[in-house]
């Protein structure tokens, strides 16, 4: 076994010559991984389709068409209509240009967030640290979907706005993750050396502690982009998310219950969208956090 | 061990506390009066005298800060939570007739989720590297990639629509029947938990399975099921119930949805209605005690852990 890993390391190291940054190692294995391939593809042709999407649909995605409504797939509407009419295939083209931003978007906002706002309490401590400690607790002690129903009802539904309370809900957590890691990363030698060398507070905090702490950012945020996508699915579901006439998949799916038995490609076709936008991102996560992730391999 | 307890539910109090009022102050910025929009679901309507009168005994005339009082009071003293516009009747009484069955239809979840991962992680990491451990962990990827929302339509769609083997809506009323219907919900609502158990059990008894103690095992000549499940499965259930109670919220956070699609009459259907009637008080009083259930159940982790690791009160 002991003869084992020290073969191993050694592999390791010859494999890792000539010496490369801890980003391109993980890239690298990244692109080994046959799945986060087939997630990287999948989300590439999605984005394709999300910036061609009104050359690509066949119709008017918010056309209502009422002589022809709750119409079977067939040549014209291979994924038929809705209740109003409306082209299934087209809405659910229309759709991706919703989903996916809105899930990097508020990821974005919470990292952007959460990150400086983590390391500056972790680092400097005292009340501030304790406050928002405080706060952290208070917003984790509601189910995500019911604290974002109380704002949303109370702000409005636009999307914008959703994004932003999410965005804000979601930082919570970097600030926490992030503000542990400071915490040992603080005493590390080589922010006593930084200090020693006169390195400002900022200049620490940006320079030294932050790049040190990103992988483990990014491991969250593999989680938190599909968490994102399918909470706004499901309040929009809810019809507390994105608003009729939108083709936000979960929107879509709004209603499809009373059309379920005679029309089942309304539910079925928003549905299977929003599966494979996670799965792709499910299989990219995956696969980020086993390359970033030394300890986790063998 | 009891000051470590009591300390722990003293840090409580300000909590739910702050929550309380903030949820009272927020609510009351809801856009949109809860009579006229009572006026508007129904086919009466108030005169002004009437308006007046209603608003009048339901206190909303009086400036905030005694509401907010008259609430606290009401909560503290008798655990009042005050009225429902809509059905007139007390907000506590409109919880806890519909908090059983949300009770009900997450612990059903739970221990379906339970019984499918608790095996298919145990043998993944038994299996780690071979095609089955690939298998269970592509499946347990689909599960998460899965809405539930999605999959209870679905789940409707072919069992209760076109297979007519469950019923499409509502509660049984006798305890078969009851049953019957939960299944259907219960089922949709484990597909939140089951992929990330599944993952969460096989990575902890891989943890466990290279510590020292089991090879101890293996060596003095244990039989193999009893190492596992003897010496390595109850070690490596400690973070998988933390995990669990982190799940917590997310599985109520699940019932609103899915009570909604199979119109279960739990606490979160009566969330989505009283947001929809705006009827305020019920939406306070409501996401007040989703607030306690998810603090309630971190406490007993916590005493949990205190129990089983005395580190954990010596802090």
């Amino acid at each position: 076994m002991a003869s084992e890993t020290v073969y191993r390391l050694e592999e390791e190291t010859q494999e890792q010559l000539p010496s490369q940054s801890f980003w391109r190692m993980g890239l690298r294995r990244l692109m080994k991984n046959p799945l986060a391939i087939i997630g990287f593809s999948i989300l590439f042709l999605e984005i394709l389709v999300a910036i061609f999407a009104t050359q690509l649909a066949p119709y008017d995605p918010y056309e209502p068409n009422y002589a022809n409504n709750k119409a079977a797939p067939s040549a014209e509407h291979i994924f038929g209509t809705d209740h109003l009419g409306r082209d299934v295939f087209s809405r659910v083209l229309q759709g991706s240009r919703i989903s996916l931003p809105v899930g990097l978007g508020v990821v974005s906002i919470a990292v952007l967030l959460g990150v400086p706002w983590g390391a500056a309490v972790g680092y400097f401590g005292g009340l501030f640290d304790m406050g928002s400690m405080r706060l952290v607790d208070l917003i984790q002690a509601f189910p995500l979907i019911v604290l974002a129903i109380v704002v949303i009802i109370v702000w409005g539904t636009e999307m914008y706005k959703l994004m932003i309370v999410l965005g804000f809900v979601f930082s919570i957590q970097y600030t926490r993750l992030v503000r542990g890691v400071v915490l040992s990363l603080r005493e590390e030698e080589y922010t006593l050396a930084a200090r020693a060398m006169g390195a400002s507070h900022i200049r620490i905090l940006f320079q030294h502690l932050i790049p040190n702490l990103l992988n483990v950012v990014v491991v969250l945020a593999t989680f938190h982009i599909p968490e994102v996508i399918l909470l706004v699915a499901a309040l929009s579901y809810l019809g507390l998310g994105a608003q009729p006439p939108s083709a936000e998949w979960g929107a879509m799916l709004n209603g499809a219950k009373n059309l379920l038995r005679f029309v089942p490609m309304v539910t079925i076709a928003p549905g299977v969208a929003i599966m494979i936008t996670l799965l792709a991102v499910n299989f990219i996560g995956d696969a980020l956090r086993d390359a970033l992730d030394p300890t986790l391999r063998n | 061990m009891t000051k470590y307890i009591l300390r722990r539910i003293l840090l409580i109090i300000p909590l739910v506390f702050s929550i309380t009022t903030i949820l009272f102050f927020v609510l009351k910025l809801i856009p949109g009066d809860p009579l006229a929009f009572l006026e508007q679901q129904s086919t009466f309507s108030l005169t002004e005298e009437q308006r007046e009168a209603k608003m009048e005994a339901l206190g909303l005339n009086d400036p905030l800060h005694e509401q907010y009082i008259r609430y606290m009071r009401g909560l503290i003293l008798h655990g009042d939570m005050g009225r429902s516009v809509r059905t007139n009747n007390p907000v506590t009484y409109e919880i806890l007739t519909r908090l059983p069955d949300t009770i009900v239809l997450a612990l059903s979840s739970l221990a379906l989720a339970t019984a499918l991962s608790l095996p298919l992680g145990v043998l993944a990491a038994l299996q780690r590297g071979r095609w089955l451990d690939r298998l269970i962990m592509f499946m347990s990827l689909f599960f998460v990639s899965m809405p539930a929302f999605f999959f209870g339509l679905i789940l409707l769609l072919i069992f209760a629509l076109e297979l007519d083997l469950f019923p499409s809506l509502g509660q049984g009323r006798t305890f078969t029947a009851y049953v019957h219907s939960l299944i259907l919900p219960a089922v949709t609502l484990s597909l939140i938990l089951i992929g990330v158990t599944t993952r969460m059990v096989r990575s902890s008894m891989l943890e466990v399975l290279s510590r020292d103690y089991v090879r101890t095992a293996h060596a003095k000549g244990v039989p193999g099921a009893h190492v596992v499940f003897g010496h390595a499965l109850p070690n490596a259930m400690i973070p998988v119930l933390t995990i669990y109670a982190g799940q917590l919220s997310g599985l109520l956070g699940g019932a609103v949805v899915i009570e909604r699609i199979f119109s279960w009459p739990g606490i979160g259907e009566v969330l989505v209605s009283a947001i929809f009637n705006r009827d305020y008080l019920v939406v306070t009083g409501v996401t007040l005690t989703f607030s306690l259930l998810v603090i309630s159940v971190y406490l007993l982790l916590d005493i949990t852990y205190a129990f089983v690791d005395p580190r954990v009160r010596l802090e």
